[in-house]
């Protein structure tokens, strides 16, 4: 549509220009007078960026989401058999967790709970997400703000190693963290 | 005639003629009881096309199938035939059919017009030499399994039973990629995909009418609940806090029991949402898990899982429909779940924990005797009965992949129905 305006005030133009010229067809518009001055010498050369420093947190939030979880910044607890309670080792993990919060303090995570193949698929999502919420009560009692943190449970249908053995449950028994937002 | 008979291509109904008066008559046998034996002499064609004499042979061969699947009726075995004169329809020697012990016999007629099947079935009482129910089916060639089905299904009606070959089971798949729902028949065929994301959806449960399934999707960025008409294709957010999950219809159709985190945050409780005022009732409150609600068949109770004696180690319980007078109902083990509440009968099918194997064992409620359905030391799991309460459809890794299988309800008969991709949560309407 623009293009046919444009077409058209171009075909008027020329026609009107041709008329004009028809009705006047000697005059010629007299040439616009050169510039007589010489220009002064200019150095030209592109102004030095001074490459910024940036701040950790800066640089963090250079980074996409993808790129922050494939670093894993935040570790993995993990439970023992049809438990939800926080072990021992878990607290270590979840103390460097709750750091690492605090020095980010925009993030948001999700926590998510999972389970083992050794349960029910009600039982287990239900527990699944009772660890999800100890892990995040943990962090609550270490100082990070609840809007910080959403949970969910996947029971036992997103294991991470398909082995059949104690070593195998032992890793898919865990609460893992996923940042949601920067 | 609605828009899902078009859809299979069948059309259904019945000839108003006197021969096929409906008549009132049930035969009622219990279970235990000796089957009734049944005669299924070949189908007469009456056109000489390959389409008719093609369905012919595809309707007989699903409707012994079903027939054999019933537990009710027993076919008469084939030599038996040859004892007798051959079956003349227009004049049936009811004599003949009984020095054999057949005590029905079903006779089919099978013609083509315009390019459809027409299907006669007629089932008749040999000892009384009586008609007793008649069908007439039209059908294309995709909807020929449905026509056999159909007719089956008559014949667990005369029985007084609810109909199972027509129904369908839903259940989970990852064939696609992703957990999606699914649905196929009793016995395996028309596996159909119901739901199509990239995100999980899953714990699939039957409205009674067969038209809506309710499920548990992530969609939403958390766990919550969802109906779908899967015949209109109309969905309905029904949960928007918190995981919900394990729904279950009531069998009046009006009330959904799920269990939910909505009301504390990572604790499952037991809610019902009643369907025609959007209301939610919240039935447990406790600090303990509760989950996979199921109804009674009167719909007046609701078997469930709770870990309130020890966590990690759930058991079944049963309430009143309104929360109250609970009480403990699962004994002898540390690991009970997923109990399925019989359609027909007192007994409650579960899951329990022996070891790191998981076994479905029945509940007899009024005798308290616990009897084990499957024994292959593996996972079977989830546990859905069959309307007529004659079967059960679950889940197991028997295989080495979690495959669907059913099972008659003295652990007879076990048949695998999914070999595509791993395949779980099976639910049989009823």
């Amino acid at each position: 549509m623009k293009k046919l305006v444009i077409f058209s005030l171009a075909i008027i133009l020329v026609f009107s220009f041709a008329v004009s010229c028809k009705k006047k067809p000697k005059e010629v518009p007299p040439p616009p007078p050169q510039a007589q001055e010489q220009p002064t010498v200019e150095k030209v050369e592109p102004p030095v960026v001074q490459e910024p420093q940036l701040t950790e947190e800066e640089f963090f939030l250079q980074k996409s989401l993808d790129q922050i979880n494939r670093e894993k910044p935040l570790g993995t607890v993990y439970f023992d058999y049809d438990k939800a309670l926080i072990r021992g080792d878990a607290k270590a993990t979840l103390d460097t967790n709750a750091s690492w919060l605090k020095r980010f303090r925009t993030v948001k995570v999700l926590v998510e709970g999972h389970c083992d193949e050794r349960g029910t698929e009600e039982y287990n999502l239900a527990l699944g997400e009772k660890r999800a919420k100890s892990a995040q009560d943990y962090l609550l009692s270490m100082g990070i703000g609840s809007d910080r943190m959403k949970i969910i449970s996947y029971g036992k249908s997103q294991s991470i190693n398909p082995g059949h053995d104690e070593a195998a449950w032992q890793m898919n028994r865990r609460a893992q963290f996923l940042v949601i937002e920067k | 005639m609605t828009k899902k008979k078009t859809l299979l291509g069948l059309l259904v109904f019945l000839a108003a003629s006197g021969v096929f008066a409906q008549q009132e008559v049930v035969l009622k046998i219990s279970e235990g009881m000796p089957m009734i034996l049944l005669a299924l002499p070949e189908f007469v064609v009456r056109s000489a096309s390959p389409l008719a004499l093609a369905a012919a042979q595809e309707i007989r061969q699903t409707l012994s199938d079903d027939v054999k699947y019933s537990r009710i009726f027993k076919l008469l075995p084939k030599d038996y035939y040859g004892y007798i004169r051959p079956l003349n329809p227009d004049k049936i020697f009811f004599k003949d059919w009984d020095s054999v012990q057949a005590r029905l016999l079903v006779i089919g007629e099978v013609r083509e017009d315009g390019g459809r099947v027409v299907f006669d079935g007629k089932i008749y009482d040999v000892k009384s030499e009586r008609f007793i129910v008649g069908k007439r089916y039209q059908a294309e060639k995709n909807g020929l399994r449905l026509v056999a089905h159909k007719m089956a299904d008559e014949l667990l009606k005369l029985h007084g039973e609810k109909p199972i070959f027509t129904t369908k089971i839903a259940f989970v798949s990852n064939r696609d990629g992703n957990d999606e729902i699914y649905m196929m028949d009793y016995d395996g065929a028309g596996q159909t995909r119901i739901t199509f994301n990239k995100i999980k959806d899953y714990m699939p449960a039957w409205s009674p009418d067969q038209r809506t399934i309710a499920f548990t999707s992530y969609r939403g960025g958390n766990a919550g609940l969802y109906l779908r008409n899967i015949y209109e294709g109309t969905e309905t957010q029904i949960t928007t806090k918190g995981t919900s999950y394990s729904a279950a219809f009531s069998p009046d159709g009006k009330k959904l029991a799920f269990c939910s985190t909505m009301a504390e945050e990572g604790n499952a409780d037991i809610f019902v949402y009643d369907l025609e005022s959007r209301k939610t009732k919240r039935l447990t409150f406790n600090a303990a898990i509760e989950t996979a609600p199921s109804w009674s068949p009167t719909g007046r109770e609701i078997a469930f899982t709770t870990d309130r004696l020890g966590a990690g180690s759930p058991q079944i319980y049963i309430m009143d429909a309104e929360g109250s007078n609970v009480r403990k109902a699962s004994f002898g083990g540390n690991y009970h779940d997923a109990p399925a509440w019989a359609p027909t009968s007192e007994r409650i099918a579960f899951v329990s924990r022996v070891d790191n194997t998981f076994d479905i064992y029945i509940l007899n409620l009024r005798t308290n005797q616990i009897t084990k359905l499957t024994e292959n030391n593996v996972r079977n799991e989830s546990p859905s009965w069959s309307p007529d309460g004659r079967h059960v459809v679950f889940a197991s890794n028997l295989s080495g992949s979690i495959q669907l299988y059913t099972v008659d309800y003295d652990g007879a008969n076990l048949r695998r129905l999914t070999d595509r991709g791993e395949n779980k949560l099976p639910n049989w309407t009823n």
